[in-house]
């Protein structure tokens, strides 16, 4: 009797706690899905409450109702909190970064989806036969073209590179193209590209002690999750052999890298959210579509460009 | 309630992952964590095949026999080079990650508009109804032959490998080559996980085996904590005990999620949920 008793509990519990009631209130409710925890990453989803917040959707005013969710880098967990997600009643559903806007749109083909720090969806391989998007998907993505613009800037500010170090993750889509554009770039400028790729963060040091012992003048950090989640790592190192490092994403170059011209996470977030907000308010999607990222900056870091003594030119703007 | 439907479509997916955790740990006492890549390369031949449009059967078949060569080597490795089995199964994963990812030739491919096992009764495979009748009939299946395998002569002496290797060997059993067949047998098991779920979830990624073993031991424990419930649990009952606890370990992370706590936390109360499921029936039983 006691088995029984027990085990009926823990699926009293396991149901009690699954199902919920769904709520009629006028307020809208939104879900966020964030694949892994990332200081960088996460201000993407700062940027988008900003601009949702600015547009007069606000959970502290009780104008905006917040499903989030962050699946701590587990694919079986991220499924899981799709599912959830999905069974809330949402309005809309924002996905940062790739994975996460994958995993959801591969399950829902209704519910509008706000994507931010995620590839085209021509990238991302979610076209159809047709070469259709999903028809459900929104957002702001970026093309591998900013490693151009990254390239001109590191050729402007110092214009005596030869030899570029560079790692990048096979385990990433976006890395991995990223990757090839800049072998292409830098080979078109005349620059030789010395690579290696990582597997995961625990590798950085390894690789970049490798790359640095071939003499390169400056080393390139794609922001992918390897990097972002390594960087100290490999900012300690090219210190050390006085190799200045270049990006194309902001954050990265307030902790540490010299300069980058790229997208900045929290303004990418927030061109997603204002997207969002004009779908709330009006409740159709007539005229959306995902967008490409509008804001890229020039930005370098002042403490950096001293300590390695570097001429910086005008226009380009020093980051806090 | 269909977020706990969800949940446990997850947990169904996965028990073929559990099933072959079981069979590699409980069985040959084995820690054989092959599992990390020989699941991703059963999900890698499911995307290739689906995409290029093959019968379903034979991709099944394919992923099967390819994670099963991928544990028989961690078997071979094991017992013919005198390699520590840990070290053995680390080995084969890590090299399996870079033959997963040259295989699909980059890291994620979604499968867009192919036609999967959840349309294999009906034309619209994305019903909940339609994945709920496939993955029940199919894990039922899988859970049926595995108990009949092990039932058999052959089972017999694989579950005697496990217990007592120098009794089983002086009966003129190679338990070398039974150790290989039985992992190759639990790492195909793994592999059909991975053809599940990556129906299930619409994508393959690279990435997607990393760190899995711990779900699917975690799950084989869930079980024996229930199996303590009975003094001698039959094969077949340990066996549908692993599926039924990948289901619960499954429900119990979507609690976790459901439960609206800081995301930070998620992982430290899902462990602290399996931890009291764990440990009530313990302290019922020492009173």
């Amino acid at each position: 009797m006691a088995k029984l008793f027990y085990l009926s509990l823990v699926f009293l519990f396991i149901l009690q706690s699954c199902t919920y009631s769904h709520s009629g209130s006028a307020i809208p409710k939104i879900g966020f899905l964030d694949a892994f925890q990332d200081e960088t990453i996460s201000e993407a989803k700062r940027g988008f409450l900003d601009a949702l917040s600015e547009q007069g959707f606000d959970e502290k005013n009780k104008t905006l109702e917040l499903v989030y969710k962050n699946a701590q880098g587990s694919i079986p967990t991220l499924n899981q909190e799709v599912s959830y997600l999905l069974n809330q009643d949402l309005r809309i559903i924002a996905t940062n970064t790739t994975l996460s806007t994958i995993s959801t749109a591969q399950r829902t083909h209704t519910l509008p989806i706000f994507m931010m720090v995620s590839p085209s969806p021509e990238k991302a391989g979610l076209l159809d036969k047709q070469g259709k998007a999903p028809v459900n998907l929104f957002g702001v993505y970026e093309t591998t073209a900013y490693i151009d613009t990254s390239i001109m800037l590191l050729k402007e500010i110092l214009p005596s590179v030869k030899t570029l170090g560079a790692i990048y993750s096979q385990g990433e889509p976006q890395s991995a193209d990223a990757f090839k554009h800049l072998k292409d770039q830098s080979e078109a400028l005349g620059i030789r590209l010395v690579a290696l790729p990582v597997n995961n963060s625990s590798e950085t040091q390894l690789v970049v002690q490798n790359l640095l012992s071939r003499h390169v003048d400056a080393f390139f950090a794609l922001p992918d999750n390897s990097v972002f989640a390594s960087f100290e790592t490999l900012l300690k190192s090219c210190n050390a052999a006085k190799v200045p490092i270049f990006t194309s994403e902001e954050g990265l170059v307030k902790r540490g890298a010299l300069a980058a011209f790229g997208a900045d996470i929290y303004a990418w977030g927030h061109q997603s959210g204002m997207m969002a907000a004009r779908y709330l308010k009006t409740g159709s999607t007539q005229g959306l579509q995902p967008e490409i990222v509008r804001l890229r900056k020039k930005v370098y870091n002042k403490e950096v460009a001293s300590l390695f003594k570097i001429q910086i030119p005008g226009g380009i703007i020093p980051v806090k | 309630m269909s977020f706990f439907l969800q949940a446990i479509l997850l947990g169904l997916s996965l028990s073929c992952l559990s099933l072959g955790i079981f069979i590699s740990m409980k069985i040959f006492n084995i820690p054989d964590i092959t599992a990390d890549g020989s699941y991703t390369l059963g999900a890698v031949i499911t995307g290739l095949g689906l995409v290029k449009g093959w019968p379903i059967g034979w991709v099944m078949g394919l992923a099967f026999l390819c994670s099963a060569l991928a544990g028989s080597l961690t078997g071979f490795i094991g017992t013919q080079l005198k390699v520590n089995p840990l070290l053995s199964g680390i080995l084969v994963s890590y090299g399996l990650y870079s033959v997963n990812l040259s295989l699909l030739g980059k890291s994620n491919i979604a499968l867009i508009q192919v036609r999967n096992i959840f349309a294999i009764f009906v034309k619209n495979g994305e019903s909940t109804q339609s994945q709920t009748w496939v993955l029940v009939c199919f894990v039922s299946l899988v859970a049926f032959l595995v108990i009949l395998l092990l039932k058999t002569d052959f089972g017999i002496a694989m579950r005697a490998t496990g217990n007592s290797e120098t009794m089983v060997r002086s009966m003129g059993v190679n338990t070398n080559r039974m150790k290989i067949m039985g992992l190759a047998l639990a790492n195909g098991l793994v592999g059909l996980s991975g053809f599940l779920v990556a129906q299930y979830q619409g994508y393959v990624d690279v990435n997607m085996g990393i760190g899995i073993v711990i779900t699917g031991l975690g799950s084989v424990g869930l079980a024996d904590a229930f199996l303590n419930f009975f003094p001698i649990p039959k094969v077949a009952l340990r066996v549908l005990g692993v599926v039924l606890g990948t289901l619960i370990f499954q429900s119990l992370l979507g609690v976790a999620i459901s439960l609206g706590i800081d995301p930070n936390f998620l992982k430290l109360i899902t462990a602290g949920l399996v931890l009291l499921v764990v440990i009530i029936p313990l302290i019922k039983f020492t009173k």
